[in-house]
């Protein structure tokens, strides 16, 4: 059997071999998605896309469905998922629009100002933190962050502003959004290097040997070029913080509240709950079908815009593309 | 074929300078056919598809250095210029002037400094941490350290040994210092004129005209690199460098881009660095010989390569060292 695996393999047999484990990966991907569908299917039957909006408490209509039977009645399925959808969007958000702004400036930094000692050890530490789990990141949160904004940062004043509708423990959108900020940003930087250090040193020289001031060729040239490469990345830094659970929910305060714009910078200090963090933080109620269900529509809802993700993402950089070289 | 583009011609030339090294293996070829004298063993047979050309009449062979009249205004002007890499001197006091209307080629081995000395010129050794610089370098009577570094390079610029165009359009690499070096932003329709002349005078205009928004990175070498010195001439610069710009080219492309450098002259003072012997001959009116950092010779093309007065210099053109 070694011998025949050692032995030269022929196109034929190497193609197939090798497209059997693609089409293998690609079915699994087609059945996980049919099948959540089909899980998720009784949920918008019974509420129709204002399934998406919001209306009424969604911590009383969850509990609702955890007490209705093995044969739920249709009114069983009844959820508002706004906040959850609000949370998500307002964490994996502002992450990844503080998260690029500070990577693509810091890998400008490293790749092209900072000193050669320097950019040795900053590039291997990056990439190290880019592989640090999320729960670390989720126990530091809750250990250090949380008890820090909850007695020192958020005043009594605020405290009592809101004291009607939601108690601020320290647990909020703000630690949210800085830890998960702290997480993506620096598989950022890496990627966001790596494509700035393979512009052809040609370009840049080409335009600083037109007059042009070495930042402002940095910014003209070099980071042009990495555009691609730049959107990838925050598609790449999306998806983690779009899917990120355990670390978000261990710091959000697992509130189904919708934190309101309108209370001003308190706004920061109210809890929350993501998509994510909900079936985290629901799934051993899944006994009950009504429930069950729902969290397999959280699931899709994910799903659908992690594609919608990679496909913006395409799309972004088709134009961008446009004039860098193609094999 | 006119006068100027036989010279040029480098099949033509190679056939014309080594006749017996073309002649001799077509006669090997002919006496491998069977039975006519001794076997040879088989070699590489060149096959010409016509017989090389006679010599020109003596009157054909003035070169195109002669068709213009003489040199212009000093430019540049050099004066014990050395560069330093760390211990290592790469340049030692080089004093030189440059003058408009005039190539002037620096040829030498390699290793010679000739590109360190190029790209003094306009301050891109600078950009190495370890290169230092004594002595002067005058542009219009002024010091070039003087200068702000990109007012220099907006006057003296340079075109590279690989063509180096932006991953833009063709329009967009050719107004990018136009873009750059205005202080807002000038419109598409402001800057066309200004494009199309900098294509033109590159001779590129022709070939691009329907494609200015096509990518750069698309046309072939040559194309590219004269692309770069469109790119690099429409600021309207004193000086234009060139550090080998045909090294990377086939030699249909080498020899539109040797004639541009002698049009592009007319208005600008051109200095190209170069390996190639024939080609200095071919496009430069002065030639500077560098040797180990120092400047042996600096003459007309005519007194360096026909009466060379170093020996240095008489073995280099006359190929006994490379």
């Amino acid at each position: 059997m070694l011998e025949r695996l050692r032995s030269p393999w022929s196109d034929r047999r190497a193609e197939l071999s090798l497209g059997a484990v693609s089409l293998l990966i690609g079915f699994a991907v087609v059945a996980m998605v049919v099948f959540v569908t089909i899980q998720a299917w009784p949920t918008f039957s019974h509420n129709g896309l204002s399934w998406l909006g919001s209306g009424g408490k969604l911590e009383e209509q969850i509990s609702a469905m955890q007490e209705t039977s093995v044969h739920p009645p249709a009114s069983a399925y009844h959820l508002r998922a706004w906040p959850l959808i609000w949370g998500t969007i307002l964490t994996a958000g502002v992450a990844v629009v503080l998260g690029l702004a500070i990577a693509v400036l810091s890998s400008i930094f490293i790749v092209e100002l900072a000193p050669t000692r320097l950019r040795r050890i900053a590039i291997p530490v990056i990439r190290l933190l880019a592989s640090v789990p999320s729960v670390v990141y989720g126990l530091i949160g809750i250990l250090v962050l949380v008890p820090f904004v909850g007695n020192h940062v958020i005043s009594p004043a605020e405290k009592t502003s809101v004291q009607d509708t939601v108690l601020l423990t320290g647990k909020s959108l703000g630690v949210a959004i800085v830890i998960l900020t702290v997480m993506i940003t620096p598989i950022m930087i890496a990627l966001i290097c790596e494509a700035l250090a393979s512009v052809p040193n040609a370009w840049r020289e080409g335009a600083i040997a037109l007059g042009v001031n070495p930042v402002r060729a940095i910014l003209a040239v070099t980071v042009r070029a990495a555009r691609p490469a730049i959107v990838a990345a925050a598609v790449l830094a999306t998806a983690r913080a779009l899917g990120e659970a355990i670390m978000i929910s261990m710091v959000d305060g697992g509130r189904d509240f919708a934190p309101r714009l309108s209370d001003g910078i308190t706004f920061l200090f109210e809890p929350l709950r993501t998509l994510a963090s909900a079936i985290v933080d629901y799934h051993d109620g899944i006994g009950a079908p009504a429930l069950k269900s729902t969290l397999y529509a959280f699931a899709l809802l994910m799903l659908l815009s992690a594609f919608a993700l990679s496909v913006g993402g395409y799309l972004i950089k088709l134009p961008m593309r446009k004039y860098q070289v193609r094999g | 074929m006119s006068p100027e583009e036989m010279l040029l011609d480098p099949l033509r030339l190679a056939a014309e300078a080594e006749p017996e090294r073309i002649q001799p293996q077509r006669r090997i070829h002919a006496a491998e056919q069977p039975g006519q004298g001794p076997v040879v063993p088989p070699v590489r047979t060149i096959v010409l598809d016509r017989a090389p050309l006679p010599a020109p009449p003596p009157s054909e062979r003035a070169s195109v250095r002669t068709q213009l009249a003489g040199a212009g205004p000093e430019r540049l002007r050099l004066e014990e210029v050395s560069i330093d890499y760390g211990p290592k001197q790469a340049v030692k006091s080089v004093s030189l002037s440059i003058h408009q209307g005039e190539v002037l080629a620096l040829i030498g081995p390699s290793g010679c400094g000739k590109t360190t000395l190029l790209r003094t010129l306009n301050r891109l050794t600078e950009l190495t941490p370890s290169a230092s610089r004594a002595g002067r370098i005058m542009l219009d009577g002024e010091d070039i350290h003087e200068l702000p570094d990109t007012t220099l390079r907006g006057r003296v610029a340079m075109v590279f040994q690989q063509p180096n165009p932006f991953p833009m359009s063709i329009f967009d690499n050719v107004a990018f210092a136009l873009r750059e070096q205005s202080r807002k932003r000038p419109r598409r329709r402001e800057l066309e004129p200004q494009v199309i002349e900098a294509l033109r005078r590159a001779g590129l205009y022709e070939e691009v005209r329907d494609n200015l928004d096509g990518p750069a990175l698309r046309l072939s070498g040559g194309q590219q690199q004269r692309l770069c010195i469109a790119r690099a001439i429409a600021p309207r610069p004193e000086v234009l460098l060139m550090d080998e710009p045909c090294s990377a080219l086939d030699p249909i492309s080498t020899k539109t881009i040797e004639k541009l450098i002698g049009e592009l002259r007319r208005d600008l003072a051109v200095v190209v660095v170069t390996h190639n012997l024939a080609q200095a001959h071919r496009i430069a009116d002065k030639v500077a010989f560098m040797y180990l950092g120092d400047l042996i010779e600096y003459g007309s093309t005519a007194q360096v390569f026909d009466e060379p007065r170093a020996t240095r210099t008489r073995d280099y053109v006359g190929g006994a060292f490379g």
